[in-house]
């Protein structure tokens, strides 16, 4: 079969696909703590269509055989895990993060873990009626709490009594403000990538990473200091880090390569046509 | 006796026409080739290359074996030769992304001046390309491959990935492993491709660049890699007056010229018209030969 038309059609189901991938952008051009979704392309195997010796004529720069290449694919999806905008909001439970850190929330009742960075919480009713400090999902927030009975640090959620507010510090610890008092409720457990490639986004704006491969290695737990400019902003909410000039400028792109495309594979069909129109 | 004699002159024609369709779909192939790699980073532009087939000598014969009549040279075809990457320097865009690597060679060679297509050509005629840098890489199977495509990735245990999967080798010919928990966004790359941490210490990691020669001996292996077709070629690290630059945060784009790519799909296309309308004659003028001639 005529190679071009292959390659044409495989590269133009790539494109798609990267089509796909910034509509998936656009689409959450307000949705808070958003990770744009970046991918790259890259050439398919060549292969290499065979000479005979007698092909090796002088004025030849390349080695013997015709490589052939067969079109490309996309490929490495990963989240840019870039700052994106911070926008007061004045809620207690909203939070922000100002530089590379996640937050990390608990999926399921077995510990299964996931990271975000949507900070716009609410406080919700755990299983054991107390008030806790949750996504939107009702996902708990994993902190570092104070035990009860022992007093030593430990991971647990925060627990907000009931007639406290919530007043969240820059470094991440939770305090509960009553017209009385004011009492610790622990530290929110922040969380760097190091491999952000790791991350797979799933959704309700979630990362996890893969099975089998150890959090640690991914993740290093961080708190925030001046030193590693990194601090947590109650009130306000991070907007989606999608910039929608970049997005409109990559869909001209893409959809102008996929034209390209296109036209390669109308030219090839043409081709094809004046083969069965050899013998009229 | 004499009429088959004219059949097979007509029928060389055919065939030189057929190989004129074959070279030109080849042709084809390779332009569309390089338009679905339009937005592959660090992607070369491959040319292919057509040559004549060797000249004939034609004989008058028949005429008895004493007095031979040259009738003139001629050739029978033409064949695709060669696909020809063009290793010129890709644009750079930016993409903040700091595990992003984008190369920029212009590698002088004393006595030589290279023009805009990469190539100097000497008194005696002779052309020489321009040496070109290359990111090195192993392959899941071990073996050296070169690259331009600066799309890198962290692994879990910390490797340097390309986007196939080949771990990133350092000047020590070892696979760069970067230190647990240590990230590319707190690293900073120094111009001779030494990682440094934000407190300017050196993490001992330096990106191998190796300088190749004749980039035209590479052979394109796909997964934007590229390998050397035989044994002796020869690669060796970029020594530190070379003018090669490796940026963070930065992708060379494909080198593809899309206006250009337009036009030669048109003209391998147009030209493989003109090849199938030839074919088309030579039909009709066996057709009369066959049917008409000697009709009484």
């Amino acid at each position: 079969m005529n190679s071009s038309m292959i390659n044409a059609m495989v590269s133009m189901s790539g494109l798609q696909q990267k089509l796909d991938l910034l509509a998936d952008n656009i689409a959450n051009v307000n949705t808070v703590g958003y990770k744009r979704k970046e991918a790259t392309f890259e050439d398919l195997l060549t292969n290499l269509r065979s000479q005979p010796q007698s092909f090796n004529q002088p004025g030849r720069l390349t080695p013997m055989d015709f490589t052939q290449g067969w079109g490309s694919r996309m490929t490495m999806v990963q989240p840019n895990l870039s700052q994106g905008p911070l926008q007061g909001t004045d809620k207690e439970t909203d939070l922000a993060i100002e530089g590379n850190a996640l937050f990390e929330v608990e999926v399921d009742d077995a510990g299964s873990r996931a990271y975000t960075r949507n900070g716009a919480f609410q406080l919700t009713v755990g299983a054991n009626g107390d008030t806790l400090l949750a996504t939107e999902d009702g996902y708990p927030v994993v902190a570092s709490v104070r035990d009860a009975a022992t007093g030593n640090r430990v991971e647990g959620n925060i627990v907000v009594p009931q007639g406290y507010n919530l007043r969240v510090n820059p470094d991440g610890t939770v305090l509960g403000v009553s017209s009385r008092r004011t009492i610790e409720l622990g530290s929110i457990k922040l969380l760097q990538a190091s491999r952000p490639a790791a991350l797979s986004a799933v959704s309700d704006n979630l990362f996890v990473i893969a099975d089998g491969i150890n959090s640690g290695d991914v993740l290093q737990q961080i708190v925030p200091d001046s030193e590693n400019r990194i601090s947590l902003r109650q009130g306000y909410l991070e907007q989606s880090n999608v910039e929608l000039s970049d997005e409109m400028t990559e869909l001209i792109n893409v959809q102008r390569a996929y034209q390209l495309a296109a036209r390669a594979l109308s030219s090839s069909d043409t081709m094809m046509s004046l083969t069965n129109g050899l013998r009229a | 006796m004499e009429a088959a004699k004219g059949a097979t002159t007509m029928l060389r024609g055919l065939y030189t026409a057929a190989a004129g369709m074959i070279s030109q779909q080849r042709r084809h192939d390779t332009v569309t080739n390089n338009i679905s790699n339009i937005n592959t980073p660090g992607y070369k532009q491959t040319n292919a290359v057509t040559r004549s087939f060797p000249e004939v000598m034609l004989s008058l014969t028949g005429a008895g074996p004493e007095n031979f009549t040259k009738v003139g040279k001629l050739t029978n075809g033409v064949f695709a030769e060669e696909s020809l990457s063009v290793h010129l320097q890709g644009d750079l865009t930016q993409t903040n992304n700091s595990s992003d690597f984008a190369l920029i060679s212009n590698i002088a060679v004393d006595g030589l001046s290279f023009d805009a297509s990469g190539k100097s050509v000497g008194q005696g005629g002779e052309v020489i390309f321009q040496p070109q840098a290359f990111f090195t890489v192993q392959d899941q199977n071990g073996e050296i491959r070169y690259t331009r495509g600066g799309k890198f990735t962290l692994t879990e245990e910390g490797f340097l990935m390309s986007s196939d999967g080949s771990n990133v080798l350092g000047t020590d010919g070892q696979p760069i492993q970067m230190p647990a928990g240590v990230g590319l966004s707190s690293l900073i790359l120094t111009k001779d491709q030494r990682f440094i941490d934000a407190n300017g210490q050196d993490i001992g990691v330096q990106l191998l660049i190796s300088r190749i020669d004749n980039p035209n001996l590479l052979e394109r292996e796909g997964n934007g890699s590229f390998r050397f077709a035989t044994e002796d070629g020869e690669a060796a690290a970029i020594a530190p007056d070379d003018r090669v630059e490796v940026r963070q945060g930065y992708i060379e784009r494909s080198n593809v010229d899309a206006a250009q790519a337009a036009v030669d799909l048109m003209s391998a296309l147009r030209a493989y018209e003109a090849n199938q309308k030839v074919i088309q004659f030579y039909d009709q003028s066996l057709s009369k030969a066959v049917n008409d001639v000697g009709r009484v």
